[in-house]
């Protein structure tokens, strides 16, 4: 069973819909007890950290996520879901994170160029490191992100990068059993429902 | 970097994408889940929903047609459209509060567009960038250039002047928490006449949150400028990107050749189908269920009483409010029809001189650096109207076309004898394909059951037949003759030039019914369906297919072109009355088209081809509304004699065709009293 996680307002019904048309049976869910019974978990959202890690904490997640990851089960941040997989954020104060990968959220800085906060709109990706959500075909392409804050980690588990400000800020990654990417692939067309596509193939090995 | 975005805006006006032309006139153009559909796969950028319907009590009742969407609301919208959008999607229109656009954002919107509220409540938009995040709150802006040369902006869909000019407005949105502004040209809406640059930099230097631009697009090569010299994140537009076939890839590679580095478009998605996907179980389900209406031999008597009809006829010609063609009236109750019919006659000769010189352009572009013999497609019944499309063509301006015929095995003598000779008469060559038989009689049970409709068969494949054709001969220009609804229901503007689309071949002469949706049903192969498949989108641009309609570059009057074939031509009429209508010249090319397919018309919406036809004749000046109306007193309810020809054909008494076509009657215009069907009558 292929979990998307209902932390409050965010774009669920997209999520879902997104796996169905790539073949995949989704439940959406915020009960922890649910967890237990997932073979692969997405975490999807907008908005802030500090309000997402609240909605985990208070629906009792974060216990039952940390132990799924252990586990093995496969598990997709998508924005800010990526972000919450992180230890620590600096979104509106310090937050603790999932912890689920080594890693700091911060604010985007443009520096000296033209850049705005928060970025909105298709970047192109460049593939770093390899990846099993992205194939020969979709790991050039342009997808659509909607962020003010981005994930600072270890080089090793990023798998794509856009430019922005004076160098390049993570677009996704992947570390075993987990996996993140900042854009949209539920509003990416056909190159995002690609990856979508690739992350239920986890489920079925 | 962030690339430059492309952005279609879709009207909608009670559920329905509208065409728009200066905040005022809305044609009904179609079905926005399809249209959405195709443009996610195409790789568009976004979209932006403007609802701009004062009523939020939708009524999309046709039995008819095959729509999945039966909600009642903005929301219901939204909810279906989300299942086809795989791209972000801005939603706008009678958005008054935080609660508006949460309910918004829940059903599937990734942002939301204000405009007049921002005006009513200054709070508004600073509390909503607090809840939702700037991202997601767009401020639309209306503006329009006084006469003093000064922008200003409007309020109130473009009604309430506000003083204040579109920079100075723009900093306080921004300033306010808005994430990103969508500026219109109130005087460019519509027009096609290029967008309206000065006005757009002056906002885009006005603020440091990207600003979307629409207003004026008329030509592809129009938007590069609204992003390189006007400094908008992106380009916007409504009216192009429903006129012509897959106007979005063709717009993305004209802005990406001009230099600007969007992202390119692509056609053939993996995921997402041109194609509806039918659910075969409640499809049964409703057949099922209207077999079982037709059997119950209460079933008219036992009718509730149809809700309220507030039907209204055209005060100029007679076409009824409620009926099977997209029709819109002005506060004078003066419908579309009529005033596109005024729009056209106002064209000046000059004008029709340009118009056939931009015809010559548009066949000569096509056939360019291409070997084919033939300079286009005119597809052909061997009617009135294909005999003028082949004088036009051929005669008049020396070009070679190829002749390509659907034969749908409905011929009347005439109609046969006049295409048989099309062939001599205009020295040409031509195609004719005849489906096989059986194919052609269960698609006709089929269609009649299905949508009250026997030819589906013959829309879909008048309607695709020579398109295949194009694509297999690498021919890309097609003349169609008129655009029959903006003839008939003034659906487009005369300067619109629309093309034939996948879309009006769904929607339109399919009823939302695709191919597939025959397959398997009285054991119909996909093989069996191969006349009705219309070609793939990727073939359709690699060919370059375009289908024009000969009505934009000429003036259309039917009578008198029927006259002139008659004496250039000995095209012939029908010798024998229509038992349903006065003219002697239409349809030839199907004994049923003017017969129980017209019958069928009657029994849902309560007219048929003689009010079209009167119509026509009001609005070209021939016939008074008071004689108009007797004719259609006199044909419009006739049973016509054809009927027994076509039970034969399909094996059918004539007790369960009254049944099955009793169960589409339109309960808003049908209402059962002392057990008989009974109807407003036309005034």
């Amino acid at each position: 069973m292929l979990l998307v996680i209902d932390i409050g307002l965010s774009n669920l019904a997209s999520v879902k819909r997104g796996f169905e048309i790539v073949g995949g049976e989704v439940v959406i869910s915020g009960e922890s007890k649910v967890i237990s019974e997932a073979n692969a978990i997405v975490l999807p959202g907008v908005g802030a950290f500090a309000d997402g890690m609240s909605v985990l904490k208070q629906r009792n997640l974060i216990a039952p996520l940390r132990h799924a990851s252990a586990c093995g089960v496969p598990i997709l941040g998508i924005c800010l879901g990526m972000q919450l997989l992180a230890g620590r954020s600096e979104e509106g104060g310090a937050h603790l994170g999932l912890g689920l990968i080594e890693g700091e959220c911060k604010r985007l800085d443009p520096g000296q160029t033209d850049d705005r906060v928060p970025n909105i709109g298709w970047c192109d990706i460049q593939p770093v490191n390899r990846s099993s959500l992205f194939s020969s075909i979709n790991s050039n392409g342009s997808y659509y992100f909607a962020h003010s804050f981005h994930l600072d980690c270890d080089e090793k588990i990023k798998t794509a990068l856009i430019e922005f400000g004076e160098g390049c800020i993570t677009a996704a990654i992947e570390n075993n059993n987990i996996f993140g990417v900042q854009f949209h692939p539920e509003k990416s067309q056909d190159f995002g429902l690609d990856i979508l596509f690739a992350f239920l193939q986890r489920i079925k090995k | 970097m962030v690339r430059p975005r492309l952005i279609p805006l879709l009207l909608l006006k009670n559920g329905l994408l509208v065409r728009s032309q200066g905040f005022e006139t809305h044609q009904f153009i179609g079905n926005p889940m399809s249209t959405i559909k195709r443009f996610s796969d195409w790789n568009v950028d976004e979209i932006v929903i403007l609802d701009i319907g004062g009523s939020n009590n939708h009524d999309l009742r046709r039995d008819d047609l095959q729509q999945q969407y039966s909600g009642q609301s903005i929301l219901d919208v939204l909810s279906e459209v989300a299942k086809v959008c795989f791209m972000p999607m801005a939603v706008g229109g009678q958005i008054r509060s935080l609660e508006d656009i949460e309910v918004r954002l829940r059903h599937g919107a990734d942002k939301c567009v204000i405009n007049t509220q921002v005006f009513v409540d200054q709070a508004l938009v600073p509390s909503a960038a607090g809840a939702f995040g700037s991202q997601c709150i767009v401020v639309s802006i209306d503006a329009k250039r006084c006469a003093d040369g000064r922008y200003e902006v409007f309020s109130h869909n473009g009604k309430v002047a506000t003083g204040i000019s579109p920079g100075e407005w723009a900093a306080r949105c921004e300033d306010a928490g808005c994430g990103e502004l969508l500026l219109n040209s109130i005087d460019r809406d519509g027009r096609g006449v290029g967008f309206d640059i000065e006005l757009i930099r002056e906002v885009t230097r006005a603020v440091k949150i990207p600003v979307i631009a629409c207003g004026g697009a008329g030509r592809y090569e129009d938007f590069a400028a609204v992003i390189l010299d006007g400094e908008a994140s992106a380009a916007s537009a409504a009216n192009i990107f429903h006129f012509f076939e897959l106007s979005y890839p063709l717009a993305k590679k004209a802005i990406i050749e001009a230099g600007v580095p969007m992202r390119p478009s692509r056609t053939g998605s993996q995921w997402i189908n041109r194609e509806p996907i039918y659910d075969t179980v409640r499809e049964n389900h409703r057949i099922e269920a209207r077999i079982s209406r037709s059997r119950d031999t209460e079933f008219s008597i036992n009718q509730k009483p149809g809700l309220k009809s507030n039907i209204i006829w055209c005060r100029k010609c007679t076409y009824p409010s409620l009926s099977a063609a997209p029709i819109g009236f002005d506060k004078n109750g003066v419908c579309t029809g009529c005033q596109m019919a005024n729009a056209k006659k106002a064209i000046p000769r000059e004008i029709w001189d340009e118009r056939l010189d931009l015809l010559c352009q548009e066949i000569e572009s096509g056939s360019r650096g291409k070997n084919v013999t033939y300079d286009c497609i005119i597809p052909v019944s061997g009617g009135k109207d294909s005999y003028f499309q082949v004088d036009t063509i051929k005669q008049k301006l020396g070009y070679n076309p190829l002749l390509v015929t659907y034969h749908g095995n409905n011929y009347t003598t005439v109609g046969w004898r006049n295409l048989s000779r099309m062939k001599e008469v205009f020295n040409v060559d031509h195609i004719i394909i005849r489906p096989p038989l059986e194919t052609l009689i269960k698609l006709n049970r089929l269609g009649f059951l299905v949508m009250g409709d026997m030819n589906w068969h013959a829309h879909i494949g008048i309607t695709t037949v020579p398109v295949q054709i194009a694509a297999e001969y690498n021919i890309s220009t097609l003349i169609w003759g008129e655009h029959g609804y903006t003839d008939l229901s003034g659906q487009f503007s005369m300067n619109d030039f629309p093309e034939m689309s996948y879309r009006d071949r769904l929607e339109h002469f399919g009823r939302g019914y695709e191919w597939n949706y025959f397959v398997g049903r009285e054991g119909l192969t996909s093989e069996d369906m191969r006349y009705w498949k219309y070609p793939n989108d990727q073939k359709l641009l690699e060919v370059g297919i375009r289908g024009l309609y000969l009505g934009n570059y000429v003036y259309w009057e039917a009578n008198e072109h029927t006259k002139r074939m008659i004496d250039e031509y000995g095209f012939e009429i029908s010798k024998t009355p229509f038992d349903r209508t006065f003219r002697l010249a239409s349809n030839l090319d199907d004994m049923h088209e003017n017969g129980v397919h017209d019958y069928l018309k009657y029994i849902k919406f309560g007219y048929g081809r003689c009010t079209d036809h009167t119509c026509k004749d009001i609005r070209s000046g021939r016939m008074l509304r008071n004689q108009a109306i007797k004719l259609i007193e006199q044909f419009d309810s006739v049973k016509p004699s054809d009927l027994s020809r076509w039970l034969a054909y399909v094996g059918m008494d004539e007790d369960e065709f009254d049944r099955i076509s009793d169960t589409f009657r339109d309960p808003r215009v049908w209402t059962v009293k002392d057990g008989k069907w009974r109807k407003q009558k036309l005034n």
